[in-house]
């Protein structure tokens, strides 16, 4: 374990993070604005990465797999959002969970019988496939790089749209207060609409940028959707700064601790048990981490509402 | 913020009406002859197949009632109860391989392990509410899921066979259907006493909980510790479920309790109707006969059940036991 | 009134939130039969006493003491067995059941353990005649199977303080029971609050001064988390500081000038 090993670790670890992010503001914004649980939103990372695959496999252009990744999901979160979701945001969590868990089996199905039942092939773009020299002798993947770099851009951006623009402010009043927001006459169905929207076109950008780096296959927005909502409880539901700084944590966390502990534990643990207990301990290091925060603070890091 | 009908019970009363009152009544005692004659009809309508079917229902409604009672009648909606049917589960293998040959003793022991697994998980997640305890009974089942798969000696993530039957008692054994009995004995006690249980001095206590705790504590009432008596009762409860599906498998997996089985096993309480009385079985025997019947004609059977899933939410909210209760009174 | 022990008594409670200190050093008593009336203008602080003395909230220092019970570091639970009781400022009743049942969860919680699991809570003829009992008290008998949530604002509030009642308290906390009632309302709550003086020693949190003058012996003015001052009626009226944080806030002119410059029955606005 040198500080090469580290030092990429800790990079993987930052690149999951900002993907994290990108899936979790969506969820904290509808979940703290709309109070409303969306489980179907893993959902739309799925459909992003399938068609992001599918559209750079025939064509060979990247950019353009993932414009119309984005392009096709957000179309898609229109048609839900007005069929269905727009029926859910006065029901109760329990209804709104059962419904979004509907619309995730026939999510399920419908790319199933659009693309297969088999995992599909997402081809790191050409331009990227090579390594980027950070330093001497430190070579990382360009392409993970690319991960971080549009992490970074999106939370920028979603910095300068929530406190610097006027949807933004908006938005944060949604957030803190929705029955005052109303009252003070805000155009609340648009500012939802809105919400949806930007949270299904960030979820499928994850997703067109992951393809090449996980699996896409069905089911991958359940396996994606639980460190999304552990993310946000930890950071607090309905705070993007929340989101963002739990999202780095625990991608930090979740990437160290598969590449960490085990090597760790060979050298206090027999090889053995070092071979069963790390994965395990990995695996459930930002479940551990999402019950001391609550411990402390109850409401997450960054409560959103008053 | 959940709204449940706090009007319907898990009581007879429940199914208003005189002719309801009289079929409340005897409807169960129905339900338990006609599944108790099952086995000995099914070759007649070459079922056969499916007396294993049932009893795996049986066992799932066993758990079903408990999450039933917890969510339902105590407003604890929480998204971690497979993880206690998998330490019942796990714990029979654990007794098994220690030597232990009698099912009762075996299932005991399943039992206890999950009320203890529940014990520790209710103190430190009851303190939290609402999407904050789902959030945490999520989080402790997915640490019993990796904990399971990290357990070589009980094959990991390939899983457990149990290779030799646990006895039910010599009498029992020699019956061709003594386990299917047991289960249903088992899964008919388990019901009975879960309407008794809500209309008792314990479920209004909770029932209060459930619709405002405040009051309730300055009523005097000790909330926590009623709380956590029915988690924990619940989570045995389940882990009887997980200890009896160990040996209806003969064989025991962590998928028993990944995060999609608590998932599904909450679908399947709302489904049927939650905090009703008939609310798990009606639920369970739904969810699970139509997705066998589909999973005959078409690879496709995930997105009529998802459909299914929308058509509940939009048209009867609550549930197959409360549609049938309107429709009836 | 120290020295002799009263009933009940706090001894310098302090309640910081953040840098504001909600409850400023507060010591009050209530003696056996009496109602202690607490008065103040908003935000100063009522209902983090009422919250502190319940135990809702933990107190940051000073002491609470029931018939020489320490009650500081109870649960509120257990202040309730003690014989400490409440109602609450915005009704809190189970608003699905019908009265009769809340009374009777009311009832449960002082008649033996709820951790009864086999027998039918319906079959208990004792529960159910204390239900009535407490019905009756309050007024409530006419309305015992409907819906709570269903009845008028001043019968629900009745109802709210039958609940406090069912732990038959040794010093009973009315935050107040007024609230969002018209005159002949508020003229049965004062009657009924009157008729409890010989059951429980009561601390009464009120704006509606009319009532607080007909119905308390002591009152303490609550200023800024702080015990402006204690005395009788006549004393309470007649000080000049009382007067000054009264006459300076608009929203009680109204009903105070007619108060503290003497006019007891005077017309309301």
């Amino acid at each position: 374990m040198d500080a090469i090993f580290v030092t990429e670790q800790l990079l993987n670890g930052l690149a999951y993070g900002f993907m994290l992010f990108l899936l979790a503001a969506g969820l904290t914004l509808v979940f703290g604005i709309m109070d409303t649980m969306n489980l179907a939103h893993g959902s739309l990372y799925m459909a992003g990465a399938y068609v992001a695959a599918r559209v750079h496999d025939s064509s060979g252009q990247f950019v353009l797999a993932v414009l119309v990744a984005v392009g096709v999901t957000v179309c898609v979160a229109a048609v839900l959002e007005v069929l269905i979701m727009r029926r859910l945001y006065r029901r109760d969590h329990l209804a709104q969970v059962l419904a979004t868990f509907g619309l995730i089996l026939i999510a399920d199905d419908a790319v199933k019988a659009l693309w297969g039942p088999s995992p599909i092939m997402a081809p790191t773009p050409a331009a990227l496939a090579g390594p980027v020299h950070l330093m001497d002798g430190l070579p990382y993947s360009s392409y993970r790089l690319l991960l971080i770099g549009v992490g970074v851009l999106v939370a920028v951006g979603l910095y300068w749209l929530v406190n610097r623009t006027r949807m933004g402010m908006l938005v944060r009043a949604g957030a803190a207060d929705r029955q005052m927001a109303e009252f003070m006459g805000v155009r609340v169905g648009r500012v939802f609409s809105f919400v949806f929207l930007l949270g299904a076109a960030l979820a499928a950008l994850a997703g067109a940028l992951m393809g090449p780096v996980s699996a896409v296959q069905i089911g991958m927005g359940e396996a994606i959707l639980i460190p999304a909502l552990v993310v946000i409880v930890i950071g607090g539901v309905g705070s993007v700064r929340g989101a963002f700084v739990a999202s780095l944590l625990v991608g930090l966390i979740d990437t160290s601790g598969r590449a960490f502990l085990p090597p760790l534990l060979r050298e206090v643990l027999s090889p053995s048990l070092a071979a069963d207990v790390g994965p395990a301990l990995a695996s459930i290091s930002m479940y551990a981490l999402m019950a001391v925060v609550l411990t402390l603070k109850p409401a997450g890091l960054f409560p959103a509402r008053a | 913020m959940t709204t449940v009908d706090c009007s319907d019970e898990m009581s007879p009363r429940a199914l208003r009406g005189g002719a309801h009152g009289r079929l409340g009544t005897w409807l169960p005692w129905g339900v338990l002859l006609a599944l108790a004659v099952f086995p000995l009809l099914a070759p007649l309508l070459e079922m056969e197949y499916y007396v294993g079917f049932v009893r795996r229902a049986l066992i799932v409604m066993i758990a079903a009632t408990s999450l039933n009672f917890i969510a339902g009648v105590g407003g604890m909606v929480a998204l971690g109860h497979a993880g206690f049917i998998g330490v019942g589960a796990y714990g029979v293998v654990a007794l098994v391989d220690a030597g232990v040959g009698s099912a009762w003793l075996a299932w005991g022991g399943g039992m206890l392990a999950a009320a203890l697994a529940a014990a520790v998980i209710g103190v430190v997640s009851l303190r939290t509410r609402e999407v904050y305890f789902l959030m945490i009974t999520l989080a402790f089942a997915q640490m019993l899921y990796y904990l399971a798969v990290s357990l070589r000696t009980y094959g990991g993530d390939d899983g457990y066979g149990l290779y030799v039957p646990l006895s039910l008692g010599a009498g029992v054994d020699a019956l061709a259907h003594g386990f299917y009995w047991v289960v249903l004995a088992l899964a008919a006690l388990v019901f009975a006493f879960g309407s008794r249980l809500a209309v008792s001095r314990f479920g209004h206590a909770l029932k209060g909980i459930r619709d405002n705790e405040t009051r309730m504590v300055a009523l005097g009432y000790p909330v926590f510790r009623i709380k956590l008596a029915a988690f924990v009762g619940a989570g045995a409860v389940a882990g009887l479920a997980g200890a009896m599906l160990a040996s209806h498998n003969a064989y025991v997996s962590p998928s028993l309790m990944h995060w999609t089985e608590s998932a599904t096993l909450l679908v399947m309480v709302v489904l049927g109707g939650l905090g009703r009385r008939w609310g798990a079985p009606l639920g369970v025997a739904l969810w699970l006969v139509l997705t066998e019947v589909l999973k005959l004609y078409t690879d496709y059977w995930h997105w009529p059940m998802g459909v299914l899933l929308l058509l509940v939410v939009f048209l009867a909210p609550r549930g197959l036991a409360g549609l049938l209760d309107r429709r009836g009174a | 009134m120290s020295g002799g022990q009263a009933l009940f008594h706090t001894e310098a409670l302090v309640k910081r939130f953040g840098g504001l200190l909600a409850t400023d050093h507060v010591s009050l008593s209530v003696e056996a039969g009496e109602i202690h009336a607490l008065i103040g203008p908003n935000g100063a602080g009522k209902s983090t006493l009422v919250n502190l003395i319940s135990g809702l909230l933990p107190a940051d220092a000073g002491r609470i003491v029931l018939d020489g019970v320490e009650l500081t570091g109870m649960a509120p639970h257990q202040r309730v067995r003690a014989g400490l009781s409440r109602c609450f400022q915005v009704t809190s009743v189970f608003r699905g059941e019908t009265v009769r049942d809340n009374l009777l969860l009311a009832a449960q919680a002082h008649a033996g353990s709820s951790f009864r699991f086999l027998s039918r809570r319906a079959g208990e003829q004792a529960l159910m005649e204390r239900a009535l009992v407490l019905a009756e008290r309050v007024g409530l008998g006419e309305v015992l199977d409907e819906q709570a949530g269903a009845l008028p604002h001043g019968v629900q509030r009745k109802l709210d303080v039958a609940l406090a009642l069912a732990a038959r308290p040794r010093l009973l906390l009315l935050d107040e029971p007024m609230a969002g009632m018209g005159p002949e309302d508020s003229q049965r709550m004062v009657a009924l609050i009157e008729s409890l003086r010989a059951e429980t020693a009561i601390l009464l949190i009120e704006h509606d001064m009319d009532a607080v003058f007909q119905l308390a012996d002591r009152v303490s003015v609550l200023v800024y988390g702080r015990v402006l001052t204690s005395g009788d009626a006549a004393h309470v009226k007649g000080h000049p500081e009382v007067q000054a944080v009264y006459l300076g806030s608009e929203e009680a002119e109204g009903d105070v000038e007619g108060a503290v410059k003497g006019n007891l029955k005077g017309e309301r606005a």
